[in-house]
């Protein structure tokens, strides 16, 4: 198989993270230490309605909403979390959202990315106005293609089923979009010297794109999974058997006409944060590679 | 592996044939003309009935309505069709766009019954109006739309005076007979307070425009569809006032911090709650689990002092058949079911206000445990005129829209109530009615 | 599955075998065959139904009627409608504030997190925490922060001795930009990740040679960062314009267009229109305004940009 002979120097050293400026070590203590009070301020502000949520989620129902806010709840009501599981069938629908998740994450890497080459690489006529549509529909709102949509779905007899959703998500602009900027920034250079070596479009992008491009699939992958995820109203429009149901529709039961059961929204809620949080550690790796800095202590 | 570039070209163009094939067959899935709507009839001939519904598993009045039509109608069975409550009208509105044919709608509020029945999606029951003895049916002028009717009422839910007994106790005061809002005023000032630390109200008001609009209109006669407003400046001048004594939290607190009525009232922040008689029901669930121990009874509403007999508003739900309904006549059927003697037994005995009234069914839902059992109570659920909270047209929905959006003006202090009734006259006018 | 051709073709000089109709249209193939498999289910699902949305916008449907065709009439109510001129402006208020901080806010996160310190994990995290907590909990917890009066923003105001601090939520001058710091708040980690990425893409030999020309931290930002993140940072850019000329969630949890219609934006317009009153016409006509303005505005940053990387 053909090898790379003369890849530009730009991209021959992995990337790397930025050096801070220490210019002296005294000042660089007294600076770290401040730099570090600062980020964990700025974090607990950043925290905090992910606090109360976690509050809400430990009281009654009827003590959620008062007047001023209770940070502490009166009595930690553990026993939410124990119950949601018998008052919806939570397990059933946090599976459903994480296929829904998985499919629609992959698909849209796939697609997207190999896309994304044929928008950023190969030059053809018609390339660009092609690109702006593809942003274009990006900028409609959904609601105003909303029954248009159903009504297509509806004589395709695709509603109520998992492929309404898949179909509508999975294709969208925003991977193709991703990616097509992230390939921009890898220089052409190296397109070249490949082609030149013998190997083909298709080739470059599986051996020479792919792997230069996880962190931009990585955020795409987190951002595409936590979008999917936290969809409402796709799901609420498609979806009514309730076995098909997703978590975030499984939270909105809690909503009846003239009561809420908040505490347990908001139980929920927490528990349905979890596997975004594992998505996000685990493709945190991909937003930083940890490479020795070259002499220079960060 | 290297190939002649015929080859690779060759093997190109198959992989493009092949992705046009498989688009074009797509294509054709997605237009071909399927019958549309889900699988309702079970194929011998419409015995499945299917209904759309909120909530199923939590609003208990769907289950004990179907199962009083299954026992009654052997061999039929009901499938709900389960909306979450919080979209409920706009899942409905995208369903029957794009042609479904769910038999029968639950009617959720009269305002998105007059966008359906203007749109000609719901079939024309009149029939069953005029065959059956419907005079005792409250609520079913909301569905009169140029008289034809859509729409059949199973439960209507009015406005009353909710109250905290042990303030009202404790304070030595007693609700009186027959209220008047200056004395609800004065009521509401004597009874907040502060206690051990916390601020006791006097009176909550809901942020819901109707607090203050829905009972001025139906006290006064005044037409919440006719451009001219100024019948409600008392009730806004009362609701501004209470709310500048601090006896009631202030609109613009109560928005945005999402208070929750229920909150107000089960945690004893509030002596006094105008509320609809739906809350009864959850009321007593929560006695019953042990979340609240509010000591709570039942009082009319509060009257304008020129007022004869207690008037109060409210507001009906409803079963509609669907135009596009698989089986009709069993739609029908349900219809009006519900809306009769076996329907209003079903829903009692759980705790809703059923649409059909009768002394026996009034009885039966004091009956229920936990009840408070006053007298006033009792004649809190017996008001001598029921108004409905919106009128039915083409332009409700509209209307409403601009009433809500002055009434938050008005309420957060934006707009003196003059300059907010003249805005409200002058939009429905120029915006709506023109 | 790859396959390789026989000679070496840089693009720039194309091989000289082959009749010239058939290379013109090798890279035009080449490019499909890339585009097809994401265009295919985009074109069927997405496009199509906005093609049949868009030509809505000329009839005069409440999806049960037979749609009748009204021209421009649609258009013209847009003219005279004041809700929309109310949507129009707040849109732009809101686009006008969140696009600029949230950029400026976002790209400083990452730069900040872009760095070997023990625990920058936990931080990245936190950053992006308000993106996926529940909406409901931040509404509730933000019109807490701006409660005229109880709010520890004004009382935090008022200690610094400004005597009549806005009301935020409850006024209608402010409560828009209210609704902007807040969302702000919430959509900084979702660009921080996109600029993180970006980040990833600068070799590390170009900010080793600035530093061997002697230019400081804030010149290497400038001169170095700035420039390798453009592809970064257009695409943030458009994805800002458009995520805020759509906003709708946020603000229907937190203030519902109110008070009156002091948040009322056009999204909130196209859906009020369209699914809850039924006038699928006049709600295609104000989505296609909407369309036009972003695209306009997305034409000339892709102009801008393609200047720029000349």
């Amino acid at each position: 198989m053909a090898t790379l002979h003369d890849a530009p120097p730009a991209t021959a050293g992995p990337p790397r993270d930025l050096p801070a400026g220490a210019d002296r070590p005294g000042r660089g203590l007294v600076r770290k230490v401040l730099a570090y009070a600062l980020l964990v301020v700025v974090a607990a502000l950043v925290l905090v309605p992910f606090a109360w949520m976690l509050s809400s989620s430990l009281k009654r129902d009827n003590e959620v909403f008062t007047i001023p806010i209770e940070w502490i709840p009166r009595e930690f009501r553990w026993s939410n979390f124990v119950e949601i599981w018998d008052r919806i069938p939570l397990l059933t629908y946090l599976g459903n959202s994480a296929f829904l998740s998985v499919t629609i994450t992959l698909l849209q890497l796939l697609t997207g990315s190999f896309a994304a080459y044929g928008f950023s690489k190969v030059r053809f006529p018609g390339r660009d106005a092609l690109f702006l549509a593809y942003i274009g529909t990006i900028a409609v709102p959904w609601q105003a293609y909303m029954v248009p949509q159903y009504i297509m779905m509806q004589r395709a007899e695709l509603t109520n089923t998992y492929w309404s959703i898949i179909l509508l998500q999975a294709f969208g602009a925003f991977g193709v979009f991703l990616m097509r900027q992230y390939y921009m920034s890898i220089p052409d250079e190296l397109c070249e010297a490949a082609r030149i070596d013998g190997l083909s479009e298709y080739g470059i992008y599986r051996r020479i794109m792919l792997p230069l491009s996880k962190p931009a699939l990585a955020s795409l992958a987190l951002l595409t999974f936590v979008n999917t995820w936290n969809d409402y109203m796709g799901p609420f429009i498609y979806l009514t058997s309730n076995e098909l149901w997703t978590v975030q529709l499984g939270l909105r039961s809690f909503i009846g006409q003239y009561d809420a059961e908040y505490a347990m929204m908001m139980t929920g809620a927490a528990l349905s944060i979890l596997p975004i949080l594992a998505v996000f550690l685990f493709g945190q790796r991909y937003f930083i590679r940890g490479i020795a800095t070259s002499g220079l202590k960060g | 592996m290297i190939l002649s570039h015929a080859s690779g070209r060759a093997r190109e163009r198959r992989h493009l044939i092949r992705s046009i094939a498989v688009a074009a067959a797509l294509t054709l899935a997605a237009t071909a003309c399927g019958s549309g709507g889900q699988a309702g009839g079970s194929g011998d001939g419409g015995s499945t009935l299917t209904v759309a519904v909120w909530n199923m598993a939590k609003t208990p009045e769907f289950k004990a309505l179907f199962d009083a039509f299954q026992a009654a109608n052997p061999g039929v069975k009901i499938q709900p069709v389960d909306i979450l409550a919080d979209d409920y009208a706009d899942k409905v509105t995208t369903m029957l766009a794009g042609g479904d044919s769910t038999d029968v709608i639950t009617m959720k509020n009269v305002t998105d019954y007059s966008r359906y029945s203007s749109r000609g999606q719901l079939t024309d029951i009149t029939d069953l109006v005029k065959s059956g003895d419907t005079s005792k049916l409250a609520g079913l002028d909301a569905y009169n739309v140029k008289n034809a009717y859509f729409a059949l009422p199973y439960r209507q839910d009015f406005w009353l005076l909710y109250y905290n007994k042990a303030y009202f106790d404790k304070a030595g005061v007693k609700m009186p007979e027959n209220l008047t809002w200056d004395e609800y005023a004065k009521l509401a000032q004597q009874l907040t307070k502060e206690e051990g630390g916390k601020k006791v109200y006097g009176t909550y008001h809901h942020t819901w425009r109707s607090v203050v609009q829905a009972i001025s209109a139906a006290q006064t006669g005044g037409d919440q569809l006719g451009g001219d407003y100024g019948f409600f400046t008392d009730q806004y001048n009362l609701a501004l006032g209470l709310q500048k004594a601090g006896a009631t939290l202030d609109f613009g607190t109560a928005t945005a911090q999402k208070s929750d009525y229920k909150t107000m009232f089960e945690t004893g922040a509030t002596a006094m709650l105008p509320m609809g008689t739906w809350y009864i029901a959850s009321i007593l669930a929560q006695k019953e689990k042990g979340a609240t121990d509010v000591d709570w009874a039942l009082a009319p509403m509060p009257q304008r002092p020129d007022g004869t007999g207690v008037t109060t508003f409210g507001s009906p739900t409803a079963f509609a058949v669907n135009k596009r309904a698989k089986n009709a006549d069993l739609a029908k059927k349900f219809v009006q079911f519900a809306a009769g003697k076996a329907g209003a037994d079903a829903i009692a005995k759980i705790g809703v206000v059923p649409a059909l009234q009768s002394p026996e069914i009034t009885s039966a839902y004091f009956g229920i445990k936990g009840m408070p059992t006053d007298e006033l109570s009792k004649k809190a659920f017996q008001p001598d005129k029921v108004v409905l909270e919106m009128p039915v047209s083409e332009h409700t929905s509209d209307v409403d829209t601009i009433l809500k959006e002055e009434h938050e003006l008005i309420m957060v202090g934006d707009k003196t109530v003059a300059d907010g009734i003249k805005s409200m006259n002058e939009r429905v006018k120029n915006e709506v009615l023109n | 599955m790859t396959h390789v051709i026989t000679q070496p073709a840089p693009s720039s000089a194309p091989p000289s075998a082959g009749p010239r109709s058939k290379r013109a249209w090798r890279p035009i193939l080449i490019g499909w065959s890339f585009i097809l498999p994401n265009f295919v289910g985009f074109a069927l699902f997405t496009l199509i139904p906005m093609l049949a949305a868009f030509a809505l916008a000329f009839l005069d449907w409440d999806s049960y009627s037979t749609p009748e065709w009204v021209g421009l009439k649609n258009f013209q109510r847009l003219l005279s409608d004041e809700n929309f001129h109310v949507a129009l402006r707040n849109t732009l208020f809101y686009a006008a504030g969140h696009i600029p901080l949230t950029l400026i806010v976002a790209l400083g996160l990452a730069m900040a997190l872009n760095r070997k310190i023990r625990g920058v994990q936990f931080f990245r995290t936190a950053a992006f925490f308000p993106y996926i907590t529940s909406l409901v909990a931040v509404a509730v917890v933000w019109n807490m922060l701006f409660n005229p009066t109880a709010g520890p923003i004004n009382q935090a105001l008022e200690a610094i001795g400004i005597a009549h601090p806005p009301r935020w939520v409850a006024s209608t001058d402010w409560a828009m930009p209210a609704v902007i710091v807040t969302s702000v708040w919430r959509d900084m980690g979702y660009y921080m990740v996109l600029y993180l990425a970006g980040l990833q893409t600068i070799p590390n030999e170009y900010y080793e040679a600035a530093r061997v020309d002697g230019a400081n931290a804030w010149q290497r930002f400038w001169s170095v960062t700035l420039p390798c993140l453009r592809p970064t940072t257009f695409f943030v850019l458009v994805m800002l314009t458009i995520q805020s000329f759509k906003v709708l969630d946020l603000i229907v949890v937190m203030t519902d267009g109110g008070p009156g219609r002091s948040t009322l934006v056009l999204a909130q317009l196209v859906y009020r229109e369209g699914i809850t009153e039924g006038h699928f016409g006049y709600s295609s006509a104000i989505a296609l305004v909407l369309f036009v303005i972003v695209l306009t505005v997305t034409v000339v940053q892709f102009r801008l940009n393609e200047r720029r990387s000349a």
